[in-house]
């Protein structure tokens, strides 16, 4: 391999892989590394890839029984206390219809899938001889020649290109030594996820959480279920396991002094959750960190002469209260990345300005839109009244509004505010409503 | 449900190289930093993977072969005392996800 790539995209995750496929599509000559054994092994999620952008790389996906695990009908959202849950619960046929508006996933299965899809766009592409996704690879550095990307460099082998498209991933060594990023980046907006994947069998599973074919539900949890600590919970429904687990703020897991293991064994004992994992079998137990969505994290600038950054290697990355975002925001941000290599092709121009582009079209894309308008959303969710006064209240309102007594039934709203009283105030809450109302 | 210890859990992930009795190690910690400033030793709690302990005398130690390249580490220590790469896909260590 002499000669010089068009572009080299280093990860074959779902951003790399939305990329690849568009960059194939388009005739481009192009090289995707991944450093794991195969395209998705290194690589964990909650996952929900929210969004319909799928079927743009994949058409008709829903008609394949691979890939993808289930789709979202089924929303909740549960405030617990140590022995209650209080949910906010939305259910409809509507998001039966394709496309569908949330697929659960799981990435060891899914970026297999999805980079078999690019490989079909390579054999149908111009560069069928040419164009390959090289697994096994590790990517030790960028090379640079007058502040442009010239290709990479692996052990003592060295690859040449035209362009370079970084999404290496949250852990983003080579953004950070590229300087797009600083080298040391401090605990404050990361978060580590960890999960369970949990078996069951298919018909149990279908029974026990209400679904039909190949229909799924996303649950996520606030309050009791991260023992104290910033974050929350989720279960997500794949196809005959469930991913349970857990996001907890790192700066305050460091302050507080828990193990992540610990909380995880704490939220699974919660009577709620412990009914719905009954009888089932742990088969992998994973973590990863991810970022919080802050945007004081992301790097200000996502592009140098010959290069681009995507993915969560740019720290695209959202929980904004409604959805954790993160796989969709790959994804596009993968598109618009090889868009922009697409066109600097078409100019000859892989300069600095041409590739801003990128940067441009990502400014003017839902994903730094909703992130600059949900930063409020981002914050609350960090505030210690949301993630525990207000689970605690609502589990104490529910508890006295569900409980019948034989005796004379106090008014709700009574009820509301001997719970507001015991776990807040009025005016605690006020300010967090006032708050929540501009964020959301 | 039976709750697994964290050795369980960890007994369940697929890890590259197995079979070689010597990786090369892709993260280095100076753990005289740890033993010495290190106000919190926080990395002995929130690895998920514990590949940080502490000894009875409080001093911490570290190995890499149950690490499963999550990056907590990297981003909880705030003294400077670990250096973080990716493993070598040929004779390090690191994981290979079956559900991720």
């Amino acid at each position: 391999m002499d000669e010089k790539f068009d572009c080299i995209i280093v990860g074959a995750g779902v951003a790399g892989l939305a990329a690849a496929m568009i960059l194939a599509r388009n005739n481009l000559k192009f090289l995707l590394i991944e450093k794991g054994d195969f395209p998705g092994s290194k690589n964990v999620s909650g996952g929900v890839l929210w969004g319909s952008d799928l079927a743009k790389l994949v058409p008709n996906y829903w008609d394949e029984d691979a890939g993808w695990d289930r789709f979202i009908n089924h929303r909740r959202l549960t405030f617990m206390d140590n022995q209650s849950a209080f949910s906010v619960d939305f259910k409809s046929s509507h998001f039966n219809e394709t496309p569908y508006t949330g697929v659960v996933v799981l990435r060891s299965k899914f970026d297999r899938w999805l980079a078999g899809k690019v490989q079909e766009a390579i054999d149908a592409s111009e560069y069928a001889m040419d164009s390959f996704i090289a697994p096994n690879i590790l990517v030790e550095e960028i090379l640079m020649e007058n502040g442009n990307a010239v290709g990479i460099r692996t052990g003592e082998d060295r690859f040449y290109s035209d362009s370079v498209i970084i999404a290496e991933g949250v852990n983003n060594l080579l953004t950070r030594q590229v300087g797009l990023q600083d080298t040391y980046v401090p605990a404050d907006h990361i978060l580590t996820g960890i999960k369970e994947i949990i078996r069951f069998d298919e018909r149990v599973l279908e029974d026990r959480f209400q679904l039909n074919g190949r229909s799924g539900m996303s649950n996520e949890f606030v309050g009791f279920s991260t023992d104290g600590v910033e974050g929350g919970g989720f279960l997500y429904t794949n196809k005959n396991t469930i991913s349970l687990g857990l996001v907890l703020g790192l700066k305050d897991l460091r302050e507080k002094e828990k193990a992540p293991y610990d909380i995880l064994n704490t939220f699974k004992q919660h009577p709620v959750i412990s009914d719905m994992i009954r009888g089932g079998e742990v088969v992998e137990y994973s973590a990863h960190v991810v970022s919080s969505g802050d945007k004081r994290i992301i790097p200000k600038r996502l592009c140098k002469g010959g290069l681009l950054v995507c993915g969560e290697a740019a720290n695209l990355l959202m929980n904004s209260g409604k959805a954790i975002q993160g796989m969709d925001y790959a994804m596009r941000s993968g598109i618009l990345a090889a868009e922009a290599i697409v066109n600097a092709k078409k100019t000859s121009d892989f300069g600095e300005a041409s590739m801003q582009r990128y940067q441009a079209a990502l400014e003017d894309s839902y994903i730094m839109k909703d992130i600059n308008n949900f930063q409020d959303a981002v914050h609350l969710l960090h505030d210690p009244v949301m993630t525990q006064k207000v689970p605690n209240l609502l589990c104490d309102f529910g508890r006295n509004f569900f409980s019948i007594k034989n005796e004379p039934t106090r008014k709700a709203r009574q009820m509301l505010g001997e719970s507001v009283k015991k776990y807040s105030s009025y005016w605690e809450l006020m300010k967090v409503g006032v708050k929540g109302a501009k964020a959301l | 449900m039976k709750l697994l210890t964290l050795s369980e859990q960890l007994g369940l992930i697929s890890y590259r190289n197995q079979a070689k009795s010597e990786i090369k190690p892709h993260i280095m910690v100076d753990t005289g930093i740890c033993n010495s400033v290190c106000p919190h030793k926080c990395t002995t709690y929130v690895c998920p993977a514990k590949c940080y302990t502490m000894d009875e005398q409080g001093m911490v130690h570290f190995q890499v072969e149950d690490c499963i390249e999550c990056g907590t580490c990297m981003y909880a220590c705030d003294q400077g005392a670990i250096s973080w790469e990716f493993p070598d896909p040929e004779i390090g260590r690191g994981v290979t996800w079956n559900y991720g």
